[in-house]
């Protein structure tokens, strides 16, 4: 082995290797036992063979000095080569063959080359080798040259003192100069900061402006033109209480508000996996969703249902049945690739998911290595992460696996055990078989073994398809149940195949770190939900009602919504906030509290104005000087223009009508790809992962792939194009036009009319000639371009209403 | 390039004769340039350092076209055919290889015309990074990413140099077929949905909602002139909101593609030399030479990235059970690749253009059906041409067998890296901030191949 080292080196490494004890350390040792002191001949050995080679070839990217560090690693100190980077330690001292520095600097394994740019000689990695083997014998690190990693911990000390994690505090509302302006709390934090720049409030918006924003912001859709009527006319003093409350009351209200949430938890129809799977049962869940907003459930309950649903005690069967399938917010976590083996994959994707929907942080960033910015450090991802492994997420079926399984059956315990038990076993039993004969169709190459095996499969397969045919009527969910409860260990560098120490399932350190109980049987979801609703966590409380206050302004309080930590933006109104989450607490978790606290505040009201002394002081709005002008949403774009043409069924969706099971034989060549045409709300629509649901796509839809916490607002030519040319746009004007004609006779009052619908407000003298000159020049043209006498009426109509329904006007809110 | 008739004429000739009143084509008409406003998104903007190349054409073959049967010859795996290797049974190169060009490069006898272009072909024989399904490695190869959706190369492209003609979209993508992993390859995912590739269909209308719905020219006109009125009233009550000032200008680009995308699409003022470059016939408007020439086409007009994927998730170069299967799709990309760049260098667009060939893998040095392969990510071959990088030239290589890079591997993110490069970009500079952090294309890594470029 030492064959090209020269013979005053071969002497240095005797005195070396003698000057060692002769047991060699074990990776114990790396970590926490310090070397012995180095001899001076190791010293010289080090300084004057292997610091060259680490010197010239590795610092550049691994030394505290590097302009970049590469991997998380600094080789040019004792404690960086032990704790290592993303490999975990680069030299085990003594053992060569399990060090990551010289598996890399071999060159035998392609994909893991150091240096990346040229080998080091043959000599120069004997030496290496060499020197590990001895055990890494170096100088000590000097306490001073502390290497910047070590601002890891410091950096923790600071981030535990980031304002997020801090406990919700309950400010009492400041005082203010201009007493008159408030109508609630709420008021005095935003006046109060307005006052002391120097600025004032945009004043209140009229009526008509208001019940447009506030319908639309409460249920997606625009206010009747009677209802816009009965609330102008109403002079009670209550006449906004009671509109808050009808509109709160509404159906309408939890499909909006449930949409909302469906974005957070990335919702979908189908897996994401390279079929894209179809998960038929999911419907039940977005119901849950909807229904939920709708009955205004505690908002720390309706988290309960959702991570641990199934662990719940239940007042009744219906509702032992909706906890179940509440937890479909896990089970829909996305899939990956064709095969089982990518799970963790999902298992990452369902922590992201709670991380940024519910805590306000992006703990996936603590799957490979310490959250660079947050106190998150990689054990808590693997405690999280255990707690969701020890649990059986139902399983979509995928191309090698085409069958779903571990579905949970909603029928009570007495029909379960009597009549389906014995379907259920033979199908459990059909999966073993077929998970246990598909490897070996796989492992081996080819003839008559491959054959028979492949036979057997598809024989199993088919039998299992008879099964489900046979099944006696009854529904599944879609959802979670308990599995076998494990700790699992943290993954070097988040490869699932490198394993490192045991991660004891738990929560976050920064939220107090709890752990689940050893006597407790089960994965410990129930725990977690405990450990996430308990009123003195600082996070869930805050990042709801900063959600809320988003969704009402257009911007939140904290303007990252789904990242509380330090690379978020911190709040613009902190008291306000935090007087908003404690007011939220006392509240029992209310949304809808929340909603009447806000739409019915002075704040909400305020006109959407231009400024120009505000816009130089304040061109963002942090301090909410004026309102927010925004675009309709996707959904409201299509619902509106549905509702306003009369087409829109306003009947809740149920399940969509995919093919059954047997019959798939979805791939990554065939992936499932449909649409389910349908004359209900958007929020009904099915909604896939491999491509968003097309019309819904040209508006900034939610992506179904990762947790959308606002939709964005592109202005992009395809959608001018959509408003010129859609079959949508086209239909939906035409039957504008025919239900006009047919309720309203004359033309001027038809102007009238199509204002109020599609705008909220009755048209302007000008804009009525203006419609009448319309009618008739376009007249002239469509005979021109050929239209038959009869249709030219209706056409003359549908082209009007087609501009009307494209218009800023429309597509706003002020 | 081709001297375009400006936004005057174009603008003027669909006006002639019609009764329109003053409106939105009065304010086409004003401005001669379309001059793109500082706010907008897709205004041309310089990279970080001169550039070699100004746009990209990227060529997708779909399946895992085979390294052993393109531009990896493998000599010593031809006379170790039939043997047992790890268990396995090599498969000797199926087809022969011939010198090319002055270079003297090794081509497969599947592309003879490719072939005769190997003096501008910069061949990588050292890819590596991908993955062996499909969906995971197409991805891989488009964004980086193997697992999670990112935003992909054209997208990245866009954002950094916003596009040269407002009428045309910065991304085009040209794809009969749904690809692996659907539309998530061309998606802008994270940056600003104007980066989003555009699928331009081959037929009648090549971009959902470009045909006009109206039944003539003349009611159009009218209908925007009309909703012209609409939102200049609507916005003179609310003055200084550029998103309402910015969705008045999206109809402006909007009856812009309207019009210029079908001309673009017009290949009717192409002579008979350039289709026969392409194996076109006249009137055909579909297969690869079809989406090559419109690819140059888009190019001259200031299209940022066209990106052309050959066939879809099925009938690819999926060649499990035999590796003839390559003929018929190595048929039709043949003549129109090699037609491609030949007709961008007459033309002086291969200097400043960067023509990309890819795939998502390459296949197995064993067999998996008879005289098959089975996907093969470790390595394999890919090639630059035009914009910056030295021709007739061969980066890397593979082990005797084809198994492993041997020499200069070539990571996917220094592929892109590359890439970048040569536009202009510092690969570790083009970021976009999401979700706390900078994301880019090339993840934490990623080495500009230095050695390529000329």
């Amino acid at each position: 082995m030492t064959r090209l080292i020269d013979a005053r080196v071969l002497l240095l490494l005797g005195l070396l290797v003698t000057a060692l004890p002769g047991e060699l350390p074990g990776q114990e040792t790396a970590e926490s036992e310090p070397m012995s002191r180095p001899t001076a001949a190791q010293l010289e050995f080090f300084e004057k063979e292997v610091r060259p080679i680490l010197a010239n070839r590795c610092y550049s990217c691994h030394s505290a000095g590097a302009e970049r560090i590469r991997g998380d690693l600094v080789l040019d100190s004792r404690a960086g080569l032990l704790k290592g980077g993303g490999f975990g330690p680069a030299v085990v001292p003594g053992r060569p063959d399990e060090s990551p520095l010289i598996e890399a600097v071999r060159y035998d394994d392609p994909l893991f080359r150091m240096p990346p740019d040229e080998r080091l000689s043959d000599r120069e990695i004997e030496v290496l080798e060499t020197w590990v083997a001895a055990g890494a014998p170096g100088p000590p690190d000097d306490p001073e040259a502390a290497r910047p990693g070590g601002a890891a911990e410091s950096l923790s000390v600071e981030a535990a003192d980031w304002w997020s994690f801090q406990p919700v505090q309950n400010p009492d509302p400041p005082e203010v100069r201009d007493e008159h302006w408030p109508r609630s709390p709420i008021d005095r934090f935003v006046l109060a900061q307005l006052e002391a720049n120097g600025m004032r409030p945009a004043p209140e918006t009229d009526r008509r402006t208001f019940i447009r924003r506030l319908s639309f912001d409460l249920t997606g859709l625009p206010p009747t033109p009677e209802e816009v009527e009965a609330f102008l006319r109403d002079e009670g003093p209550d006449a906004f209480e009671r509109l808050v409350d009808r509109l709160l009351a509404s159906p309408q209200y939890g499909e909006r508000w449930g949409r909302r949430w469906l974005d957070l938890v990335r919702y979908a129809d189908t897996s994401g996996c390279n079929g894209d799977f179809p998960m038929p049962e999911a419907y039940r869940y977005r119901n849950y969703v909807i229904d939920r907003f709708n009955r205004d459930t505690p908002y720390d309950e309706f988290l309960e249902e959702q991570i641990a649903g199934d662990l719940m005690p239940s007042d009744s069967e219906a509702q032992r049945r909706e906890r179940v399938i509440a937890t479909g917010y896990l089970a829909i976590s996305r899939r990956f690739s064709s095969v089982a083996e990518e799970f963790h994959l999902t298992l990452d994707d369902t922590i992201d998911n709670l991380g940024k929907a519910v805590l306000g942080l992006t703990i996936s960033c603590a799957r490979c290595h310490d959250h660079k910015f947050d106190p998150i450090p990689q054990a808590d991802y693997y405690a999280l992460y255990g707690i969701f492994e020890s649990s059986r997420f139902a399983f979509p079926g995928t191309e090698i696996y085409r069958h779903p399984k571990d579905l949970v059956p909603l029928v009570d315990e007495d029909r379960l055990t009597t009549e389906l038990q014995p379907y259920l076993d033979r199908m459990a039993d059909l999966d073993e078989q077929m998970y246990a004969t598909y490897p070996l169709v796989e492992m081996l190459d080819t003839g008559k073994e491959r054959d028979a095996q492949r036979a057997i499969f598809k024989r199993l397969l088919g039998e299992r398809d008879e099964l489900l045919k046979s099944l006696p009527e009854f529904g599944w969910a879609y959802a979670v149940s308990e599995g076998e409860p494990t700790d699992t260990r943290i993954h070097l560098k988040g490869d699932h195949e490198r394993l490192g120490a045991v991660a004891p399932r738990g929560f976050l350190t920064i939220l107090g770190g709890q752990q689940v109980p050893a006597e407790e049987p089960g994965s410990g979801r129930h725990a977690l939900a405990g450990w996430i609703t308990d009123p003195e966590n600082p996070l869930t409380a805050r990042v709801l009602v900063n959600r809320v206050w988003q969704h009402h302004f257009g911007e939140g309080i904290v303007r990252t919504a789904n990242d509380f930590g330090t690379r978020g933006d911190p709040p613009t109104h902190p008291e306000l906030l935090d007087w908003l989450a404690s007011r939220f607490l006392d509240q029992g978790w209310s949304i809808k509290a929340l909603h009447r606290e806000i739409v019915l505040s002075a704040s909400y009201r305020m006109a959407s104005i231009a400024d120009p002394r505000s816009a130089e002081r304040d061109p963002e709005n942090r301090l909410l000087w004026t309102f927010n002008r925004r675009r309709l949403d996707a959904e409201e774009i299509r619902d509106a223009v549905l509702r306003i043409s009369g087409a829109l069924d306003p009947s809740p969706g149920g399940p969509h009508p995919f093919p059954p099971v047997w019959e798939w034989r979805y791939s990554q060549h065939k992936p499932f790809v449909d649409d389910y045409p349908s004359p209900r709300r958007s929020v009904y629509l099915m909604q896939q992962r491999i491509r968003l649901q097309p019309l819904l796509a040209i508006f900034d839809a939610a992506d179904t792939n990762t947790s959308t916490d606002r939709r964005k607002t592109s202005t992009t030519p395809q959608q001018a194009l959509f408003s010129m040319n859609d079959a949508f746009m086209h239909e939906q004007a035409a039957r504008l036009a025919d239900r006009l004609s047919a309720e309203v006779p004359d033309p001027a009052s038809r102007i009238d009319r199509a204002f109020r619908l599609a705008l909220g407000r009755p048209p302007r003298e000008a804009e009525v000639l203006e419609a009448q000159a319309y009618l008739d020049a376009i007249d002239l043209a469509l005979r021109d371009a050929g239209i038959a006498d009869d249709r030219r009426p209706s056409a003359a109509w549908s082209s009007y209403l087609r501009v009307l329904l494209s218009s800023n006007a429309f597509l706003f809110i002020d | 390039m081709h001297a375009l008739p400006n936004r005057r004429q174009v603008v003027g000739s669909l006006v002639g004769g019609s009764l329109l009143l003053p409106g939105i084509v009065s304010e086409l008409l004003a401005a001669d340039a379309p001059a793109p406003r500082p706010d907008d998104p897709l205004a041309p903007r310089p990279p970080h350092f001169p550039a070699r190349a100004k746009r990209v054409i990227f060529l997708f073959m779909t399946g895992g076209v085979s390294h052993l049967e393109s531009f990896d010859p493998k000599p010593q795996l031809a006379r170790d055919a039939g043997r047992t290797h790890n268990g396995r049974t090599l498969l000797g190169p199926q087809f022969r290889f011939a010198r090319a060009g002055r270079s003297g490069m090794a081509v497969s006898e599947l592309f003879p015309e490719i072939a005769s272009c190997a003096d501008d072909l910069c061949v990588i024989r050292s890819l590596h990074g991908s993955h062996f399904e499909h969906f995971q490695a197409t991805l891989g190869v488009h964004t980086g990413s193997l697992t999670v959706k990112r935003p992909s190369i054209g997208s990245w492209v866009s954002y950094g140099l916003g596009t040269e003609n407002q009428n045309l979209p910065s991304f085009v993508v040209l794809a009969p077929h749904l690809p692996y992993a659907g539309t998530q390859v061309w998606s802008s995912d994270f940056l600003p949905a104007c980066h989003q590739g555009i699928r331009l269909l081959p037929g009648d209308e090549p971009i959902r909602d470009l045909k006009r719905r109206s039944p003539s020219e003349a009611v159009q006109e009218m209908e925007l002139d009309l909703l012209s009125r609409f939102n200049r009233r609507h916005g003179e009550a609310r003055p200084s909101d550029p998103l309402l000032a910015g969705r008045m200008r999206s109809f402006e680009t909007a009856f812009g593609m309207q019009r210029e995308m079908p001309e673009v699409l017009d290949l009717s003022g192409e002579s008979d030399a350039t289709l026969a470059l392409y194996g076109l016939e006249r009137g055909q408007t579909d297969g690869f030479g079809w989406q090559c020439l419109v690819a140059r086409r888009m190019a001259e007009r200031g299209v940022r990235f066209v990106e052309l994927i050959d066939s879809g998730s099925s009938n690819n170069w999926d060649s499990h059970g035999a590796m003839k299967d390559h003929i018929p799709r190595a048929r039709s990309v043949d003549r129109p690749i090699a037609g491609l760049l030949k007709d961008l260098k007459s033309r002086g667009l291969l200097d400043d253009t960067l023509v990309v060939w890819t795939t998502e893998f390459g296949r197995t040095p064993h067999t998996d059906g008879p005289t098959g392969r089975s996907h093969h990510p470790y390595v394999f071959s890919s090639w630059l041409a035009g914009g910056g990088v030295k021709g007739g030239t061969v980066h890397g290589s593979s082990d005797d067998y084809g198994y492993f890079p041997a020499e200069d591997p070539v990571h996917l993110h220094d592929f892109h890296a590359t890439i970048l490069h040569l536009l202009g970009f510092d690969h570790e500079r083009l970021t976009y901030r999401y979700s706390g952090r900078d994301f880019r294309l090339t993840d934490v890594s990623g080495r500009v191949v230095r050695e390529i470029l000329a």
